[in-house]
């Protein structure tokens, strides 16, 4: 995945100014920021659920903006805050995506039967998405992403609000997927897991890329938690002032 | 060390204070806002007026006769007002949400004061207020001073009664719907009720037409006696030497608030740990099909235009707000021929069957904005604007279709021309394509986003009155589109069919032509449109 000068105003706010970015193929790479950094919006442009201002997304040779098709058919994506068809059920939901792929419906069943059962969501279980608790909506979500064996996955905060043992196991399938040599990009901003996880990291603040590179390059020898208050600034301890409490 | 602060002693005005300052809160820098208040302002003006002048004309004519079957009348459908148009068409005046104040040291009977209070400084109140003055003016025409003050004292009380009813049955309304199923229920059954006030009023004009005046003079008494009519004729009580009937009214109405004061307070307490836990969803049953055999319907292609019709189709269904629009069509197209029959004039009949046609594709004017951001995932998997909307429209008509053919047959049986079936049909058709053809490229166009609320209440309240302009333009471009067709089959009847048939289907396949390649280009700025902010 490349990104070229990208730029995103809303309103009068700019909320992307000029990031460019070259992730290698086959690396895991660990988009970080703080709230509000322009993590989602820059993402949203790579995989083209958003027109930049200026600038240009590459994915594995095409051009979300000009070969659309093709660029989309290589990547999946787990869009953040972005409702699923979620009055369908889960099976219902890994169906549709990969019918709408163009995958035969026999490889479809095949392979929603085999991510059901493996994310624990149930190949029989009619429960409307809708219904479904945060971190089964994460896992319904990353099963429809993977479903027809993307080269690229993009993920926009696949951690967050996720139970230890889905984050295990999530990792544990991300992991695989990338020795299997495919690409992981994925926003967070659990420093922990990036860490653990990432061979390549970028740490974006206020629509900046400020720091990008490989994991060790971009830690040196310190945690990555001191990188990231250096690099972003912020307070991160209280003076005297709440002596109240 | 915390402190332990003692529990302070809070009057109402600090919510009266607090309410106001929302509101203008929500108007600053909203042009929009603004003049939606303004013309809610001019409404209720009117309505005082208006109001104010029907309940003073009996006290200015010396006809107290006339007030003796108004007054609890006009009151008892002022009360019922309270409860049912917040439900059915505003939304409920959610300013001071009770969930809020959960965390706050308050007791439950100052917050009950307080929202009560609160309740009352809001232009619905006053405007009750000032119509229902008009019966203290007719009251002292009558029956001097103390019929007026007992007059005041009974459109007062009246006033508190309407507060307390509209929010004690609001607030268990809320408690009822926490889960999921029963708000999607709820929806639809407003719906129904909704739509059924059309065909309700027409019946209740009919038998008003019939009604002998002695059996309304004795209902109109007895209503009188209940809390709906009670505070109603306090001052004509007086001004007809029925004094002695105040207190014992009095009493009756106050029984009433403090019944529903206590209700309310019930209530209030589970509304304020509503938002707090969730609904949890039922484990359903399983289903031992594939995946793919559980998303397609039996007859569905198996490729992306079968995948995106059969998820529109349970879309229709599965989701409250598209179910509503489609229960109110039912209605729509049911009742309209069949009230319009029974009030006489066939003729007209007919016509209003034409009109259900063009009001068919008016669901579709914001078909995005139902589904909200999911429709990123059709963008994300590249889907072609041409499919994306032959697959809805196909969805639609499938719902649709076989309803306009219903009410062709209903409205050839109802004016005893069976023949004409067929040509109704054919023009039903016709105003239906021509419908979508104006629609589809509106709804690439014009979408916006819906309150992504759970609420039953967002029905209509959300999205504004202009943007459901275009679709507004939409059904009378429908109707204006379908003449050619309705002038065509007053010549030739049996033309209707065929010709109907080939008009909607080529408006159709032009506007679809038209949405899809203007979808094409504008596919991000269509999901930025719907996205909820």
């Amino acid at each position: 995945m490349s990104l070229r000068g990208l730029v995103k105003h809303f309103d009068t706010r700019l909320a992307v100014s000029g990031v460019s970015l070259e992730v290698p193929a086959g690396s895991f790479f660990g988009l970080l920021g703080p709230n509000g950094a322009g993590k989602t919006t820059t993402l949203s442009m790579a995989v083209g659920l958003l027109r930049p201002d200026a600038g240009q997304a590459v994915l594995l040779g095409y051009d979300v903006w000009h070969s659309p098709a093709e660029a989309k058919a290589l990547v999946g994506v787990l869009p953040d805050g972005v409702r699923m068809f979620d009055r369908l059920s889960g099976p219902e939901l890994l169906a549709y995506h990969g019918l709408l792929r163009g995958m035969p419906a026999d490889v479809v069943d095949q392979r929603s039967r085999d991510l059901l059962d493996v994310l624990e969501l149930g190949s029989g279980n009619r429960t409307l998405v809708v219904d479904y608790s945060a971190g089964m909506k994460k896992k319904i979500g990353l099963a429809c992403a993977l479903l027809h064996a993307p080269r690229l996955l993009v993920l926009d905060e696949p951690f967050e609000a996720v139970d230890p043992v889905s984050a295990a196991l999530i990792r544990d399938i991300l992991q695989r997927y990338v020795s299997g040599g495919g690409t992981v990009v994925f926003s967070s901003h659990v420093l922990e897991v990036v860490e653990r996880l990432c061979s390549h990291v970028a740490i974006m603040s206020d629509g900046v890329l400020r720091l990008c590179g490989p994991l060790a390059e971009v830690r040196g020898e310190r945690p990555l938690q001191d990188v990231f208050v250096q690099v972003v600034g912020g307070r991160v301890a209280t003076g005297s002032e709440l002596a109240w409490l | 060390m915390a402190l332990t602060p003692e529990p302070v002693r809070v009057g109402v005005w600090p919510f009266v204070r607090l309410k106001l300052r929302i509101t203008g809160n929500g108007l600053r820098g909203r042009p929009a806002r603004i003049v939606m208040f303004v013309l809610g302002l001019i409404a209720a003006g009117l309505f005082a007026v208006l109001g104010h002048t029907i309940f003073a004309v009996p006290g200015l004519l010396d006809r107290p006769e006339v007030g003796e079957i108004l007054f609890p009348f006009g009151g008892a459908v002022l009360i019922l007002g309270w409860v049912f148009l917040p439900l059915l068409f505003f939304g409920v005046d959610n300013t001071l949400d009770p969930a809020q104040f959960a965390l706050l040291p308050l007791r439950r009977r100052t917050l009950i004061a307080g929202m009560g209070v609160a309740a009352l400084a809001g232009l619905p109140a006053l405007a009750t207020f000032a119509a229902t003055l008009g019966m203290v003016t007719s009251a002292a025409q009558l029956g001097g001073p103390a019929a007026a003050l007992a007059g005041l004292a009974g459109v007062v009380l009246g006033l508190v009664f309407c507060v307390a009813l509209s929010r004690a049955v609001i607030s268990a309304f809320a408690t009822a719907l926490r889960s999921r199923r029963a708000r999607d229920l709820a929806t639809i059954m407003l719906a129904v009720v909704a739509a059924s006030i059309g065909p309700l009023e027409l019946t209740l004009l009919g038998v008003l037409n019939r009604a002998d005046w002695d059996s309304v003079e004795v209902i109109a008494r007895v209503t009188g006696w209940t809390p709906l009519g009670a505070p109603y004729t306090l001052g004509l009580d007086v001004a007809a030497g029925r004094a002695w009937a105040v207190p014992l009214k009095v009493l009756i109405v106050l029984a009433a608030v403090g019944g529903l004061l206590w209700w309310w307070s019930r209530t209030l307490e589970q509304a304020m740990v509503g938002t707090a836990g969730g609904s949890r969803g039922r484990t359903g049953t399983t289903d031992a099909r594939g995946p793919v055999d559980q998303l397609l319907f039996r007859w569905s292609p198996r490729s992306r235009f079968g995948a995106l019709t059969a998820r529109e189709v349970r879309y229709w269904w599965r989701e409250t707000r598209r179910r509503a629009a489609l229960v109110t069509l039912g209605m729509a197209g049911i009742f309209l021929p069949i009230s319009t029959a029974f009030a006489g004039g066939d003729g007209s009949a007919t016509g209003l069957a034409f009109v259900v046609g063009a009001i068919a594709p008016i669901a579709l004017a914001n078909q995005f904005g139902y589904e909200g951001s999911a429709y990123a995932t059709n963008l994300a998997t590249g889907v072609p604007g041409r499919l994306e909307v032959h697959s809805r429209a196909a969805a639609h008509a499938l719902f649709t279709v076989p309803l306009l053919l219903l009410v062709a047959v209903v409205t050839g049986l109802l004016t005893d021309r069976p023949g004409d079936m067929a040509t109704q049909f054919g023009t039903l058709l016709a105003t239906y394509g021509a419908g979508l053809a104006l629609v589809l490229p509106i709804s690439v166009r014009a979408a916006y986003a819906l309150p992504d609320t759970t609420g039953p209440f967002s029905l209509s309240s959300g999205g504004g009155f202009s943007k459901t302009l275009p679709g507004l333009a939409a059904l009378f471009g429908a109707l204006i589109a379908g003449v050619p067709v309705l002038v065509l089959t007053s010549f030739w009847p049996w033309l209707g069919l065929p010709a109907g048939l080939v008009y909607g289907a080529g408006a159709y396949l032009l506007g679809a032509h038209l949405a899809g390649t203007m979808l094409d280009r504008r596919m991000p700025e269509l999901l930025a449109a719907v996205t909820p902010r």
